[in-house]
């Protein structure tokens, strides 16, 4: 499957979907004017990569995002959700949800991601960028 | 509180065009003397050193155009070595451009500007020919054209700006009746409401009744004129939701305007259907609904995902409650979910407060990370004894220097009371 790379913009993250090295990359801030334009392709390449991904490979996913409006969350946690229910369906998955030490407000949400997706190993990591 | 609309009507003002719009390529037309082929290079030579500020001399053949002759060129080559005795006998197509832009009269700007841009630097130079129904009716610059199409998006910005001032209007008007009885109601209290873009996603609700009053705190999907459609929306189920339901209820309530927003936009869960069918809304709302029983002296909160701070007398933390997660009217959120209402015992002297996550989620600070719910609490924790109008300034001017160059990101607003 094609890899999937879109340069970020002030209003989109930068995305980095290597499926040919099963590790998938989303960074940076998001608040499109209309988000589900955004992520409804991100969304269908994803489920299809996910539906042909064989559960001797271990995918790896990093979330590192310093901000997203409330339209482009929900379409986060429909990502997440394909994730889990792969990891439900028996695929190696781990995602890395990353937020600065002191951003309080990223901590929770990754800690609501947890508690939402049950069958997803999610780890929420403190990261100081460089 | 007006500012932006201030800011709306001075921008508005700057951008008024002060000449009259072109809307059509005839506004452009320059009525230029042509040369017909049968014309000399030597009538062409003699052309240009009587009008100097002629860039470009059409041809035309039985009253069509055919070419272009640009100054520069044409002079460069006749500065040669013998051209001048070679040419200046011959027919003046041999130094014109065969293909120059050729547009009809009635072309509106916005094609001409597409023509003109994708002819390059050659339409951008020599300019364009005019024609009416095919014959030669004059010469148009490309700079005429710029200060055209400059004027016509200033006019286009200037009624989109009115047009959402005008939204503003009609916003700020929804919330009069809440704000003047939250004003006759409520000794010491803030509102704040600070829409990003005029219009705002953010609202606020006020009533008062005999036994105590329902404050509500709402902050729908999307900013600018999409999330102030939703809240014209929101207001009105929820104007249904009260008349059907009982007040003293919040968490009932936010589970009836759930329903009205769920049935009347079609928002059930799609995710499982087709990838390719028709694009449907998903909006709906964070809120925090309360209601406070003045003689019982006791508050009742339910919260979507917008949550209360609270700050008693007798206790020394302002304490945060967090709503339930679930929002209002999303297509993922079940059409029977529930909201939990939260019961407090409210000592005279109790402060009560919400944000929407405009103030949370601001990016600011050295880092460029979010305001937080800390900072807030800081803040609050600090000036709890101050009136709440200077709470509220001191809040702010703490918010303010946190985001500093940073540009706003959301809809922002807030209300606080002292009870």
């Amino acid at each position: 499957m094609q890899d999937l790379y879109i340069a970020p913009t002030a209003e989109t993250p930068e995305v980095a979907f290597l499926f040919s090295e099963h590790k998938l990359t989303l960074q940076g801030e998001s608040y499109p004017e209309n988000a589900m334009a955004f992520y409804a392709p991100l969304r269908a390449s994803l489920q299809s990569y996910l539906a042909q991904l064989s559960a001797q490979h271990p995918l790896e996913m990093h979330f590192s995002l310093k901000y997203f409006n409330s339209s482009s969350t929900k379409l986060l946690r429909s990502l997440i959700s394909l994730l889990n229910d792969a990891a439900r369906d028996g695929k190696q998955i781990i995602a890395h949800w990353y937020h600065d030490p002191e951003d309080d407000m990223m901590m929770e949400f990754g800690a609501d991601l947890q508690d939402e997706f049950g069958a997803l190993h999610l780890n929420v990591t403190p990261y100081e960028p460089a | 509180m007006y500012t932006q609309d201030n800011l709306a009507q001075a921008i508005a003002a700057s951008l008024a065009p002060q000449r009259p719009l072109i809307q059509r390529t005839d506004g452009l037309l320059i009525p230029t003397r042509a040369v017909s082929s049968t014309d000399s290079n030597g009538d062409v030579f003699h052309l240009f050193e009587e009008k100097p500020d002629l860039t470009g001399l059409p041809v035309i053949e039985a009253g069509q155009p055919i070419g272009m002759i640009n100054r520069n060129i044409f002079m460069q080559s006749f500065a040669r070595p013998f051209h001048r005795e070679i040419y200046w006998q011959k027919s003046c197509i041999a130094f014109m451009d065969k293909a120059p832009l050729i547009v009809e009269r009635d072309t509106s700007i916005q094609d001409l500007s597409f023509k003109v841009i994708a002819g390059g630097e050659k339409a951008l130079a020599d300019g364009f020919i005019i024609t009416e129904q095919g014959l030669y009716a004059g010469v148009g610059r490309a700079a005429d054209m710029l200060q055209a199409v400059a004027d016509l998006q200033a006019e286009k910005n200037r009624l989109v700006m009115e047009s959402i001032d005008y939204g503003s209007v009609i916003q700020n008007s929804l919330g009069r009746a809440s704000r003047e009885s939250m004003r006759r109601t409520l000794v010491d209290h803030f509102l704040i409401w600070e829409p990003r873009d005029v219009v705002s996603g953010d609202f606020y609700y006020f009533h008062a009744y005999a036994d105590g009053f329902l404050v509500i705190l709402f902050d729908c999907t999307g900013h600018g004129v999409p999330g102030a459609f939703m809240t014209l929306i929101m207001s009105a189920f929820l104007q249904s939701a009260l008349n059907e339901g009982d007040h003293r209820d919040p968490g009932a309530l936010i589970a009836a305007v759930n329903r009205h927003v769920k049935q009347a936009m079609g928002q059930i869960d799609h995710s499982h259907g087709e990838a390719d069918a028709e694009p449907v809304s998903d909006d709906g709302m964070d809120a925090a609904f309360c209601w406070v029983d003045t003689q019982q002296r006791k508050l009742t909160y339910a919260g979507a995902h917008l949550p209360l701070f609270i700050r008693r007398p007798d206790e020394t933390d302002v304490v945060m409650v967090e709503g339930d997660r679930a929002g209002v009217g999303y297509a993922t959120t079940p059409m029977d979910q529930r909201w939990r209402n939260h019961e407090f015992d409210l000592p005279e002297g109790s402060c009560v407060y919400f944000f929407t996550d405009g103030v949370t989620d601001q990016l600011g600070g050295k880092k460029g990370i979010a305001f937080g719910k800390r900072r807030i609490r800081e803040s609050l924790q600090q000036n709890a004894a101050l009136p709440m109008p200077e709470q509220r300034s001191a809040l702010m001017q703490t918010f303010n220097a946190y985001q500093g160059h940073h540009a706003r990101k959301d809809d922002v607003a807030a209300i606080g009371f002292r009870i």
